[in-house]
């Protein structure tokens, strides 16, 4: 069978200008200096095809050129040697809600973005009860745009998007930075499309939701495929090309090293050799719910006896937000590497995981008490995601509690302005 | 066949219509009403403001030009004259300014979404049509009504000539639009030569005017298509006694009718080439 996507020896390069010269004035007084620019390789000449049913992950760091890869799949960039074949419809979410007018009402934008999508007014017309229905937006058919949340207008912007038959699904990393609850409408839909069989190629920085859904990830960097396989062993070469990078970073340039020094000056005393996350049941796991048990369970092999040493954890959001972190020194564990050849196992539990949607990374390391010694680094040494429960918004799930008295004999009003003093 | 439960209820994915021409023109008619629509929607008044303008603009140039100045009393109707022309000519300015951005405005859409390039143009341009063919109606059908119009069989090019403009029209506005996303200056450009073109087309004042001063001259003028493109319809619509633009400058007459032609085959042309341009510059 044909497959679905045929990417040949695909080559973009951009010409990054030096200097403005889009006016005349410019164009006038720096008529003899020929416009100077900067090559900029964003793909270099890689091959790969889609065979249909496949869900395809592309992952990369920043400027790995995923993006520009995506946008020639759309065809909205044009290649400069190569080809890049689409054999069937496809439906492009770079953004959600392109071509949306804040001006006109809820009705006349499922017309208008419809029709960015191919879909006729005709075709439309009684489809628009429906899209309100699915959308919970039934009140609100002929209220203009821009009264709208943002979170009614992601409703309809989706609902919109996934209105046209596709064979192909091409999806940008965008539609996983939306509120909680959004991003876990995206993968119930992921799910079912991957249940019927659909073409799916999705761009994205979270390694849990690739190792969920992907059959198989494309490893960018530079503008090259340098890892293409099965999820799990792609996000592994992921990790240790992060971990790799990060450690090569520290080396070359003085101004950002951390301040646990250097990773080779006590080098692998002790290598932290497996990570994995337990629920309750010691199962491992990728997602969890916000309030259950996560147990992180590394092994670590000691090499050399270094004394008593630090291990130290902490948990980042997917876009290198530190959430929270803490080490065996602070919270008065001892770990101590006497047993030379021998595996360490480290467990450190949460008993009620205190994150709320989104995807995670774990970062570890094993250090000396000064922290001038780092003998084992891992970043991102896991990543998981945290199950959307609906309901609170932001990173952290508080606990609190709401009290509310109602106060006799003292107007509302009085009563406001007194606590206000 | 595509079935996603969320909230209340199923959807059902429409598939595609086949034809991506059916598909294309259902969105060159959707961004033109949508442009239609914004153009009038939250003002008081609405589309009677594309009628009021045109209108304002014959009632100073009638007062300057006809009354003032008295050009014109020697020709017939000449009124009628530079009503048909005022609105030929707010056609041509609104429709190739507002396009100028139809491209370079609309670059979050180009940078996200892949849809034919030349639908934006074509929707601007159309939206700048509905809002012509409504008032050239209203005004036929006015001045028709208070006896006006001289009509006979050699108004039946009046269309001829009506498609000529936009095919003008659309060509400048694929140039323009194309050009502008590399070349900003061309928008001060435009501004200037729109002016030369208003007095060089005789607009406001009867083309007689240019020929009795400079044979040459006229020539000159009489070449460029909007020039042309006036006096014809004024010849064919307001009344027989207006000479044609062929009266003027003889087989010369051919020049503007290529030069409109053109305009519109190379504006498509140079627009085809710097598509694959635009997302990457904007």
């Amino acid at each position: 069978m044909k497959p679905i996507v045929e990417v040949s020896k695909l080559r973009k390069r951009f010409r990054l200008p030096l200097d403005k010269s889009t006016t005349l004035k410019y164009r006038v007084t720096h008529w003899r200096s020929s416009s100077r620019y900067r090559d900029l390789i964003a793909l270099r000449d890689i091959s790969f095809d889609i065979p249909e049913g496949q869900f395809l992950g592309i992952a990369g760091p920043n400027g790995c050129g995923k993006s520009t890869l995506l946008k020639i799949l759309c065809k909205i960039y044009k290649a400069d040697s190569g080809s890049a074949r689409v054999n069937g419809e496809f439906s492009a979410f770079l953004e959600l809600g392109v071509g949306f007018n804040p001006e006109l009402t809820a009705r006349e934008n499922i017309f208008l973005g419809g029709a960015m999508l191919g879909l006729t007014r005709a075709q439309l017309r009684n489809k628009v009860d429906e899209v309100f229905a699915f959308a919970e937006l039934e009140d609100f058919a002929e209220q203009k745009l821009k009264n709208f949340s943002s979170g009614m207008q992601v409703r309809l912007a989706f609902t919109v998007a996934i209105l046209a038959q596709t064979d192909l699904l091409i999806m940008d990393e965008v539609l996983a930075v939306g509120d909680a609850s959004f991003q876990e409408k995206c993968f119930d839909i992921f799910s079912r499309y991957k249940r019927e069989g659909k073409t799916i190629v999705l761009v994205s920085h979270d390694l849990a939701a690739l190792e969920e859904y992907c059959d198989r990830v494309l490893l960018l960097n530079r503008g090259e495929i340098i890892a293409d396989g099965p999820a799990n062993e792609v996000t592994t070469a992921y990790h240790r090309m992060v971990a790799d990078h990060a450690l090569t970073v520290q080396r070359d340039s003085p101004s950002e090293r951390l301040p646990r020094g250097s990773a080779d000056s006590g080098a692998k005393a002790v290598e932290i050799v497996s990570v994995s996350l337990l629920d309750e049941q010691d199962q491992t796991r990728g997602r969890f719910d916000t309030g259950a048990s996560l147990t992180l369970d590394m092994k670590l092999l000691v090499h050399r006896d270094v004394g008593d040493f630090v291990c130290g954890m902490a948990i980042l959001r997917a876009d290198g937000l530190l959430v929270a972190g803490t080490n065996t020194f602070l919270d008065q564990v001892t770990v101590s590497s006497t047993a030379v050849g021998k595996v360490i196992s480290i467990r450190y539990t949460i008993a009620s995981l205190p994150l709320l949607a989104g995807g995670y990374v774990v970062q570890l390391t094993a250090h000396d008490f000064t922290g001038s010694k780092t003998y084992d680094g891992a970043y991102p040494a896991a990543s998981f995601h945290v199950n959307n429960m609906g309901g609170h918004v932001g990173l952290l799930e508080m606990l609190g509690s709401w009290k509310v008295a109602h106060e006799d004999g003292v107007a509302a009003g009085a009563a406001v302005r007194e606590s206000a003093t | 066949m595509t079935v996603v439960a969320q909230g209340s209820g199923t959807l059902e994915a429409i598939p595609r219509p086949k034809s991506v021409v059916q598909r294309d023109l259902n969105l060159v008619r959707e961004l033109s009403i949508t442009a239609f629509k914004l153009k009038y929607t939250g003002s008081a008044l609405g589309y009677v403001w594309s009628l009021v303008k045109p209108l304002m603009l014959f009632g100073i140039m009638y007062l300057v030009f006809s009354i003032l100045l008295r050009v014109g009393q020697k020709q017939p109707d000449f009124p009628v004259q530079l009503l048909v022309a005022i609105v030929a000519w707010t056609f041509f300015t609104e429709a190739t300014s507002t396009a100028m951005n139809a491209i370079a405005g609309n670059g979050d859409l180009i940078r996200k979404a892949y849809f034919p390039r030349w639908i934006l143009v074509i929707a601007s341009t159309t939206s700048a049509l509905l809002t012509f063919a409504i008032n050239t109606v209203l005004i036929v059908v006015v001045t028709l009504a208070l006896g006006h119009l001289d009509l006979g069989w050699r108004s039946l090019l009046a269309p001829v000539y009506y498609i000529e403009l936009i095919a003008l029209v659309l060509g400048l506005s694929l140039l323009l639009s194309s050009l502008f996303v590399f070349f900003r200056d061309l928008g001060h450009i435009w501004e200037i030569l729109s002016l030369v073109l208003f007095y060089g087309s005789a607009v406001v004042f009867p083309f007689t005017l240019v020929y009795d001063y400079s044979h040459k001259l006229a020539a000159i003028a009489g070449v460029n298509p909007v020039a042309q493109i006036i006096q014809d319809l004024r010849h064919s619509l307001v009344s027989p006694k207006i000479p044609p633009m062929a009266s003027y400058i003889g087989v010369l007459e051919v020049v503007p009718i290529l030069i409109s032609v053109g305009v519109c085959v190379l504006g498509f042309a140079i627009f085809h080439k710097l598509t694959p341009k635009f997302a990457e510059s904007l």
